[in-house]
């Protein structure tokens, strides 16, 4: 029961926290929005070329633009103490792990999926590609929350390299802007592609509390 | 085998062999450039640009050798808390990176007479693109951190994670129809390579693998000095 209370009061914490940063998001999307009127600007504006490069430029940037807010993933917390006092409640590394990506799954990456109807009109994708780009991105932004978890936990003591976060976030969801795009364009074998996407998430998801833990310690430890 | 993980051991060890090792290396590449360039026929389809197999055929698999050498390493020293571990990691990675270079700059000089194109977006050409950005991300949180008993875990922990990608350039060209073609030497079926091809490559490989541990011993040593001194 405390155990609950406890979990609640991370939650409220959070949220209290993304409300007050809320223009960070809005930021963000604005930037998504924007990079597609610059790849509109630079590829011009011929409505067959959106059909089949649309949801590749659309999760290219939904990708670069998730990147961006990593920078706060763990940053604020561990350099007010946050970190710190968490664990002497009793939260161990991993749980701190599990329960800040779902937190960045919540309130950074649930705001972008509200942006993706808008996006897909202004690309021109249609509506049986949107319900499926909307489960691959449901999956997929799952998975970016826990890859960002551990780089953004691997760069806490980084103060001269800022963007490698980013880069190692990256290099990490090659396979799954692979199967995510995969998913959208191909007709036949969609679930089997959703199943290797699940098993993707799934992997991830066991790896990333100890990979991030680990990380957190060794940040903590060394501060 | 106290040498491979205690490094006053291993400095010991590395002042008896680094001679012969260079020795063996430097006789062991020229007896392999001889027969690669001279002893060794055409192929009858590909004519001479067959030769560029005997260097990018060892530094392909030298480059697979040095990352799972890292993912050992990393596994040692972070389970056993042995700090050589994190030294080796730190000298062998841009030995990688050299490694995973030369093999695609010689598979895309043989590519362009060949398949016609330079670079093509095949899995296996891909997945080896993906190996030498992940050395770079290792060089990187190496130069990037300043504290030396963050960095070295951190570097670990990111090559443990990163090793998911050697069963995937292992397996590129079973698991899907690529351009690339299969590998022709196995450990469980007879080798569909003629001997007199087969033995410039062994050759070229044996001398990768000796000039791989000279510069390896070079850069260890340089390695323990330096943290020595911090």
């Amino acid at each position: 029961m405390i155990f609950l209370h406890k979990l609640l009061n991370f939650y409220y914490r959070e949220y209290k926290l993304n409300l007050s940063g809320f223009q960070d998001i809005l930021t963000n999307i604005t930037f998504f929005f924007i990079s597609i009127f610059i790849f509109i600007f630079s590829i011009g504006p011929e409505k067959e070329t959106y059909s089949f490069l649309g949801v590749g430029i659309l999760w290219t940037l939904l990708l670069l633009s998730s990147t961006l807010s990593l920078r706060k993933f763990y940053q604020d917390d561990f350099e007010n103490g946050n970190l710190t006092l968490l664990h002497l409640n009793g939260f161990s590394f991993e749980l701190i792990a599990i329960l800040k990506t779902f937190s960045h799954f919540i309130f950074v990456q649930i705001p972008f999926l509200l942006s993706i109807p808008l996006a897909s009109i202004l690309l021109n994708v249609g509506n049986e590609k949107l319900y499926r780009l909307t489960i691959s991105f449901l999956l997929g932004a799952l998975i970016l929350s826990s890859l960002g978890s551990i780089s953004s936990s691997m760069n806490l003591l980084n103060k001269r390299n800022y963007l490698l976060g980013s880069v190692i976030v990256m290099i990490f969801s090659i396979p799954i802007i692979i199967f995510s795009v995969g998913i959208i364009n191909i007709n036949e074998n969609f679930n089997s592609l959703v199943g290797i996407l699940s098993g993707i998430l799934l992997i991830t998801f066991a790896v990333n509390p100890w990979a991030s833990g680990a990380c957190l310690k060794i940040a903590i430890q060394n501060n | 085998m106290r040498f491979l993980i205690n490094s006053k051991r291993f400095n010991v060890f590395a002042d008896i062999i680094f001679k012969p090792v260079l020795v063996l290396s430097i006789v062991l590449l020229i007896v392999g450039l001889i027969f690669a360039f001279f002893l060794s026929p055409d192929d009858y389809q590909q004519g001479s640009t067959v030769r560029i197999m005997y260097v990018h055929v060892p530094s392909a698999w030298l480059s697979l050798m040095t990352y799972l050498i890292m993912t050992v390493y990393s596994i040692i020293a972070l389970a056993f808390r042995m700090p050589f571990g994190f030294i080796v990691n730190t000298a062998v990675a841009p030995i990688g990176a050299i490694f995973t270079l030369v093999c695609i700059i010689s598979g895309s000089l043989w590519g362009k007479p060949m398949w016609g194109t330079w670079w093509v977006w095949d899995a296996r050409l891909t997945s080896v693109a993906v190996l030498f950005i992940i050395y770079l991300i290792i060089i990187f949180i190496n130069i990037s951190f300043e504290n030396v008993r963050v960095r070295e875990k951190i570097a670990a922990i990111f090559i443990l994670v990163g090793s998911i990608n050697l069963p995937i350039i292992k397996f590129s060209v079973d698991w899907w129809n690529t351009l690339h073609q299969p590998a022709t030497i196995s450990k469980l079926s007879k080798p569909s390579i003629d001997p007199s091809m087969m033995t410039p490559l062994i050759i070229m490989t044996i001398a990768f693998i000796f000039i791989g541990i000279t510069i390896a011993i070079l850069r260890i040593k340089t390695e323990i000095i330096t943290r020595e001194n911090i």
